[in-house]
């Protein structure tokens, strides 16, 4: 886990590569790697690569980078895990590879090498990385499946710049500030910022799943190597493997490897822990798996939920215990929140209305000296327990069918006033297509909406470079062929790329600390992918039966809550009409982000 | 020491569990305390091989199943030492000999509950459990809660009976394999069994070079399926079904190979696995079933994920570029030899 930066030069007659740049940007991200930092910069000047390290696999200096082989020819800075890394070594060394460290960015040195830029395609595990390759003077860039490690790209015409987070390519000083009525429109309309959108227009987010070269006449061609709709369709096809083996015991066998991949680690690895069933989940058949014995749990306390349903952290406490876990319980007063908030809002990466959670549990699990922890993050999407799951296909063939009755969308209408929702009017406006159903479901603010939070013609700028409804559509090609994979999809790409696990990297670096989601994993989707199309959401109670003992009724039947803050009272968010304020928050963070 | 093993096919049975039976059983009467073997097979639909000394075979039980239980029943006044179950279905007929005999389990049969709960209870009853891998293993005890003795009995490889050898003309120029590269997958082509990866290597086959063709070694009702999305995807002149075969073709076979690919999801072991490495092919097998075990984790071939074309493909492309053909040393650990000690360990065990 680290913090990464390329700058290249490409065009002929570009100004080389300026070191001192180089050195503000990384110096930018010291939170992400505070264990040693480096840069490189060619002998033309034309290409300078910057990373620093948090040391999780190979402590050693022989895992520092920027990290070239022994030829000379490539070079690499790599943000991320690759879980698999011992198996690739071992096959790279079968077909004669030899390797100097037992680091796992050499084995993606080698790797390219071997199967050029093929080799995304065998990777398990969250990365960003840039290679540059001498030999051909092209540069190699690629993100993870899901889009777990972030990256981002700026190009002035002459120079691409490159760098793990927006905020450290501005501090390099190199390119424009100017805000992005996109980026605004997409934070107003859904609580965070849509990829590839940031809030500047110069800079632009690496589209996950793909990868690219770069050379002197500019970025090339993204060439995807994953996707979560391509999976689920080819899950639907699958169907005849899903009785092999019974449900509970394919998610056992799946997210327990998983999780032993998530393991590795030269260091401990700790889990945030809630009274759900993700996390107690992961807990519970890690402790199967882990060589090191049971996982040091954290969970989060706020004093203004004790004795109230919210509070999670007797439930934790108590399977904890059951686990043999050493568990800390963390309280967080509102004080302690008034008093991070400045430092909050200087990591924030990109306006995002949660993160808060995440900020305050990636502290308390870096107080314990743990530099990794597992998160249950991603389950909701993966076994299909948000209200989307039955909402969205609700809608979608509800407003169908209305277009197709005679008087059925008077009707609908009508029916629709009766709700007090603000959102009610989208549904009969865009209720009949999955991308439409989905923003509804989703949504902050409507797109009509949006002009009493920022100017009208920025707002239609913005909302019309934004294309919700059509880059939406396009995350549902090829069509995933259920209505489970619809969505899934959708949360996946949407909500969990640009929040939820932006979130977690930005909240979790700032204390650097590094957090593993095994439920995030493109490999386990293709292997759960027929299971979950076959059973929808009941998948949720099969993942709670596959622990041996399962999961106990205390932690299943448990009102579902997630790591919920107190923040109607913290912030003292004004009515904005919604139950949870978030259009207040959203407006706090807009204000306070720097 | 006498013994009795209840089986499904075994002499004159085709296929991986009767080739394990047959092992099995000579293992069994090798054990120097043996003094009788015992056998009594469901079917035995070919000619029975040559039966090894201290075996009697129970030939006459195959006729029905009417004719199995009146052998197992005449057998009931004789005394065994030790009974063996060699299926899962045959566990009630098992429980007129013995209360608990040892189970023998191969792979997706026991994966999941029996069809009905006597037999699971009989199965959790069983004095041991000898599985022919982890994997199976793992997947019994999930839903069987069984608690007794456990043991891995790996197939085993007659590694005199293959070797590294030339093509053989006449098979190259019956499936037109003069000039290109052969992927090969033996086995049965069943609708009920779609997990042995055939569509899977049909689907990346555009995507490697145009030199390289897949030889589908097998016959059975889903093999009409097959050669029409063959034939869909344009690959008619590419994809080529060798149909049922002699088991004598079958070292034969696995020479006309350079790469073995079995992406599978259901195989409990993965033994052609074994019989293309003592060909010296080298070996594709899948990491989420038995065929890990085979490949020893990836020591001895590589391991994909069935779900994934791109590895699958990368993985071809690798071995086709490594090219060579030797057998892996490492395949000595499943030689018959091995496989016979651990047999006896397991009877020494079961006698305690």
């Amino acid at each position: 886990m680290c913090g990464i930066a390329a700058l290249f030069a490409y065009k002929d007659g570009a100004p080389p590569v300026r070191r001192e740049e180089l050195e503000a940007i990384n110096e930018r991200m010291r939170p992400r790697g505070p264990d040693a930092g480096g840069a490189w910069i060619s002998d033309d000047g034309r290409v300078g690569l910057a990373a620093r390290r948090l040391a999780i696999i190979d402590l050693s200096p022989e895992g520092d980078q920027p990290l070239t082989d022994t030829s000379g020819d490539l070079v690499i800075v790599f943000n991320g895990e690759i879980y698999n890394h011992r198996e690739l070594r071992a096959r790279l060394e079968r077909s004669g590879a030899r390797f100097h460290s037992s680091s796992d960015t050499e084995v993606l040195l080698q790797l390219y090498r071997a199967h050029g830029a093929d080799m995304v395609e065998l990777l398990r595990g969250m990365f960003a990385f840039c290679i540059w390759d001498k030999r051909t003077e092209r540069m190699f860039v690629a993100r993870d499946p899901y889009g777990i490690k972030p990256l981002y790209l700026a190009d002035d015409g002459s120079m691409i710049r490159i760098a793990s987070t927006v905020k450290a390519l501005l501090a390099g000083g190199g390119i424009s500030r100017t805000r992005d009525a996109a980026g605004i429109a997409g934070f107003f309309l859904t609580g965070t910022v849509p990829e590839p959108f940031t809030m500047f227009e110069s800079v632009r987010a690496v589209e996950a799943g793909t990868s690219f070269f770069i050379d002197a006449s500019g970025r090339g061609p993204a060439r995807p190597h994953y996707s979560i709709a391509n999976v689920f369709l080819r899950g639907c096809a699958q169907h005849a493997f899903v009785g092999l083996v019974p449900p509970a015991m394919q998610l056992r066998e799946f997210v327990s490897e998983s999780l032993t991949y998530h393991l590795v680690s030269d260091v401990p690895v700790g889990a945030f822990l809630s009274a759900g069933i993700d996390s107690s989940g992961l807990v519970a058949l890690a402790n199967h798996v882990s060589r090191g014995g049971p996982l040091r749990t954290v969970t989060l306390s706020f004093d203004v939920f004790h004795g109230h349903e919210r509070d999670e952290s007797n439930t934790a406490e108590r399977f904890a215990r059951e686990m043999h876990s050493k568990h800390t319980t963390r309280m967080v007063t509102r004080e302690e929140f008034e008093s991070d908030l400045p430092r909050f809002f200087d990591a924030m990466d990109q306006p995002t209305i949660d993160g808060v959670n995440t900020w305050f549990v990636s502290k308390a699990t870096a107080e314990q000296g743990l530099k990794v922890a597992i998160s249950g993050v991603g389950g909701d999407e993966l076994f299909g327990s948000y209200p989307s799951f039955a909402s969205v296909p609700r809608m979608v063939h509800g407003m169908t069918l209305a277009r197709k009755v005679p008087g059925g969308m008077p009707a609908a209408r009508a029916a629709l006033r009766m709700l007090k929702s603000p959102k009610a009017p989208g549904i009969a406006r865009f209720g009949s297509t999955w991308s439409g159903a989905y923003l509804v479901q989703r949504g902050l603010y409507m797109p009509w909406e949006l002009h009493e939070v920022m100017p009208r013609d920025t707002a239609e700028e913005g909302l019309k470079r934004l294309g919700f409804l059509e880059r939406a559509e396009m995350a549902l090609q090829p069509n995933p062929s259920s209505d489970f994979g619809r969505v899934a999809t959708l949360e996946a790409v949407f909500y969990m790329r640009n929040q939820l696990l932006r979130d977690t990297d930005w909240a979790s670096m700032a204390h650097s600390l590094e957090v593993r989601t095994p439920l995030v994993d493109g490999w386990l989707l293709r292997q759960l992918a027929p299971l979950l199309t076959n059973e929808g959401s009941a998948s949720k109670q099969y993942f709670a039966d596959s622990p041996k003992p399962p999961l106990p009724e205390y932690v299943r039947n448990r009102p579902k809550t997630g790591f919920v803050v107190p923040l109607i009272d913290w912030a003292q968010l004004e009515p904005d009409g919604t139950g949870t304020r978030m259009r207040s928050w959203a407006k706090r963070v807009l204000e306070n982000f720097g | 020491m006498k013994v009795l093993l209840l089986t499904t096919d075994i002499y004159g049975g085709y296929g991986g569990i009767a080739l394990y039976n047959r092992d099995f059983a000579a293992a069994v009467a090798s054990h120097p305390d043996c003094d009788e073997l015992v056998v009594v097979p469901r079917l035995i639909p070919n000619t029975p091989e040559e039966i090894p000394p201290k075996v009697r075979f129970v030939a006459e039980a195959a006729r029905n199943n009417a004719a199995y239980f009146r052998a197992v029943g005449a057998l009931r006044r004789e005394k065994f030492d030790l009974v063996f179950c060699g299926h899962v279905n045959l566990l009630p007929v098992a429980r007129m000999m013995v209360e608990r005999p040892a189970l023998l389990i191969y792979g997706i049969e026991a994966w999941k509950p029996l069809r009905d709960r006597v037999r699971n209870r009989l199965a959790r009853n069983a004095c041991a459990v000898i599985s022919i891998s982890d994997v199976t293993l793992t997947r019994f005890l999930a839903w069987s809660s069984y608690g007794g003795r456990t043991f891995i009995l790996p197939n085993a490889i007659h590694l005199e009976e293959y070797a590294i050898g030339p093509r053989d003309p006449a098979l190259v120029a019956r499936y037109g394999l003069e000039g290109k590269r052969v992927l090969l997958t033996v086995g049965r082509i069943v609708a009920a069994e779609r997990y042995k990866g055939f569509d899977e290597v049909i689907e990346v086959l555009p995507d490697l070079p145009k030199d390289v063709v897949y030889l589908v070694a097998g016959g059975g009702n889903d093999l009409s399926r097959l050669k029409k999305k063959a034939a869909d995807l344009g690959l008619a002149d590419r994809v080529i079904f060798t149909g049922l075969f002699p088991d004598s073709e079958k070292p034969a076979l696995y020479n006309l190979a350079d790469v073995y690919v079995m992406p599978s999801r259901g195989e409990g072991f993965g033994f052609v696995l074994l019989e293309a490495l003592a060909c010296g092919v080298p070996a594709i097998g899948s990491r989420h079933d038995g065929g890990r075990e085979a490949l020893r984790g990836g020591q001895l071939g590589v391991l994909v994920d069935p779900a994934s074309c791109a590895d699958l493909r990368l993985a071809i492309n690798e071995l086709l570029a490594r090219g060579g053909r030797q057998i892996p040393p490492g395949l000595a650990y499943f030689s018959f030899d091995n496989f016979r000690a651990r047999v006896h360990t397991i009877i020494n065990e079961l006698r305690k």
